[in-house]
């Protein structure tokens, strides 16, 4: 099933054409790995996905963007209101500088998703059970979220990222700061996520995208050039381009 | 060259190191092939034991390839055309392996027939064995040239030795009804000939890996055959 659909997308930051002509259907319960090199625009191309780029005052994005089939650029959307449907992880951890229990509860609170406190402990213990966290803190839910490890933080973020039931989960390169092993927890719970939620990920280990995902779409000087099932795109692609990439040589 | 290497260009020599053992491993292949049929056919037991003692080195190429690619494997995480080549390589040195096995069979063979009569089929087997020999070496010639075309021809060219093989049977089968003295000599050449005709068989398997180094899908299945051939003859 489609989730998110996007026909026709250019994104100018000024004068410079960051994202040209993108059409891609992300699918629910999938993970989608945007892949390329630096500069490529996958980054540019997530933040469209949940409007981070109208933070940018030059940044101008022509094009159709939908969710379940609604423009989500319409007057009436509500860009806050979108992020709580459409959540990110970044690639930095960045827990507010709270208990762990705040962290979690912040969303669901100010979007009012909450009536009673034993409503919000369900949540938060249901979010961090979820980001697989659960055991490693709940003994110490007052303490502060910085107070984590990298591993630990990131998954406390995912952990506020999915208080809010959001549909679709974007990660912007949620493991690169990370040791091996807790590279491989996220990976884990990547996999699980997507039974609930769509996920999209922009990751630069090309390893990771092939593990963790099942649909690639592969940028290059702001082209989608190739996008298809990750096992294709990782043994037989078909652009020249993508084939250079992913093999290390150069396009 | 400079334009497809790898930004690691260590990778690259480890890749053509690889490519070279398999082309070398090849042509050894072919050796034991050529010695074992020179033993045939001038019925030399010396050089039928040269053949074997050959066959030897053939194992050694096969478990350095394997251990080389496994290594780049671990090492360098390699994605679509590169894992290919190193996946085909590991098949392509078993294959080779066992086509040195099979020579070696020969030249087994070979000195059993060296006590004997010469049969006139000999020479009939003989040149079911430069065929043989041709289609070795073309396939090693498009394994280095990489060239798909080439190894589809030589996957369709397979068809001849089948025939050959079934007319040899026919009239090996004839002599030994014949003369019951040359049932000995005459299995010999038959299993000779079978040998022949498995390293067709796998010669064709080296053709569908260089199709698929190249295309990323296999070359199928529908291969043109020769005839089956009816064991029992009324």
């Amino acid at each position: 099933m489609i989730k998110m659909k996007t026909r026709n997308v250019d994104v100018f930051y000024g004068e410079n054409h960051a994202i040209k002509d993108v059409s891609i259907d992300i699918l629910d319960k999938t993970v989608t790995a945007f892949i390329g090199p630096s500069g490529c625009g996958k980054s540019t191309f997530l933040r469209c996905l949940n409007r981070m780029n109208d933070t940018i005052s030059i940044c101008r994005i022509t094009g159709e963007l939908l969710m379940d089939d609604e423009d989500i650029y319409a007057k009436s959307v509500d860009p806050v209101q979108l992020r709580a449907r459409v959540g990110m992880v970044f690639q930095k951890p960045n827990p507010f500088p709270k208990s762990i229990y705040d962290n979690v509860a912040y969303g669901p609170k100010i979007h009012g998703l909450v009536d009673n406190k034993s409503d919000l402990d369900e949540v938060v213990e249901k979010s961090l059970k979820r980001a697989a966290i659960w055991a490693e803190v709940k003994d110490r839910l007052n303490e502060s979220g910085t107070s984590l490890s990298g591993g630990q933080q990131q998954r406390l973020c995912i952990a506020r990222a999915i208080a809010t039931a959001p549909e679709v989960l974007l990660m912007d390169e949620p493991a690169s700061a990370l040791d091996p092993i807790a590279t491989a927890q996220i990976e884990e719970l990547i996999d699980e996520l997507r039974h609930r939620y769509s996920v999209v990920i922009v990751t630069h280990s090309m390893q990771q995208a092939a593990r963790v995902s099942q649909k690639t779409a592969f940028f290059h000087m702001g082209d989608m050039v190739e996008y298809g099932d990750t096992t294709e795109i990782f043994t037989n692609p078909v652009d020249q381009r993508t084939q250079d990439y992913i093999t290390g040589r150069f396009g | 060259m400079e334009e497809n290497a790898h930004i690691v260009s260590a990778f690259d020599k480890e890749l053509a190191h690889i490519q070279d053992q398999i082309s070398q491993m090849g042509e050894h292949a072919a050796a034991v092939l050529q010695t074992a049929l020179q033993a045939v056919k001038k019925r030399d037991p010396a050089l039928a034991q040269k053949a074997i003692e050959m066959d030897k080195i053939l194992d050694d190429f096969e478990l350095e390839i394997e251990e080389r690619a496994t290594q780049v494997i671990a090492l360098r995480q390699p994605m679509a055309l590169d894992l290919r080549v190193l996946i085909s390589a590991i098949k392509i040195a078993t294959t080779l392996e066992r086509i040195g096995d099979l020579g070696k069979n020969i030249a087994r063979r070979a000195l059993v027939l060296s006590d004997g009569k010469k049969l006139k089929i000999t020479s009939s087997v003989v040149q079911m064995g430069k065929a043989t020999r041709k289609q070795l070496d073309a396939i090693m010639a498009a394994h280095t040239a990489r060239d798909a075309d080439l190894a589809v021809e030589i996957w369709e060219n397979d068809v001849d030795l089948d025939e050959m093989y079934n007319s040899i049977f026919r009239e090996v089968v004839t002599y030994m009804m014949e003369d019951s003295r040359k049932i000995s000599a005459g299995s010999q050449l038959l299993f000779i000939a079978k040998n022949l005709e498995r390293i067709g068989d796998h010669t064709t398997h080296i053709s569908e890996m260089i199709y698929y180094v190249v295309h990323g899908k296999p070359l199928g299945d529908d291969r043109p055959k020769g005839e089956p051939l009816a064991y029992s003859e009324e």
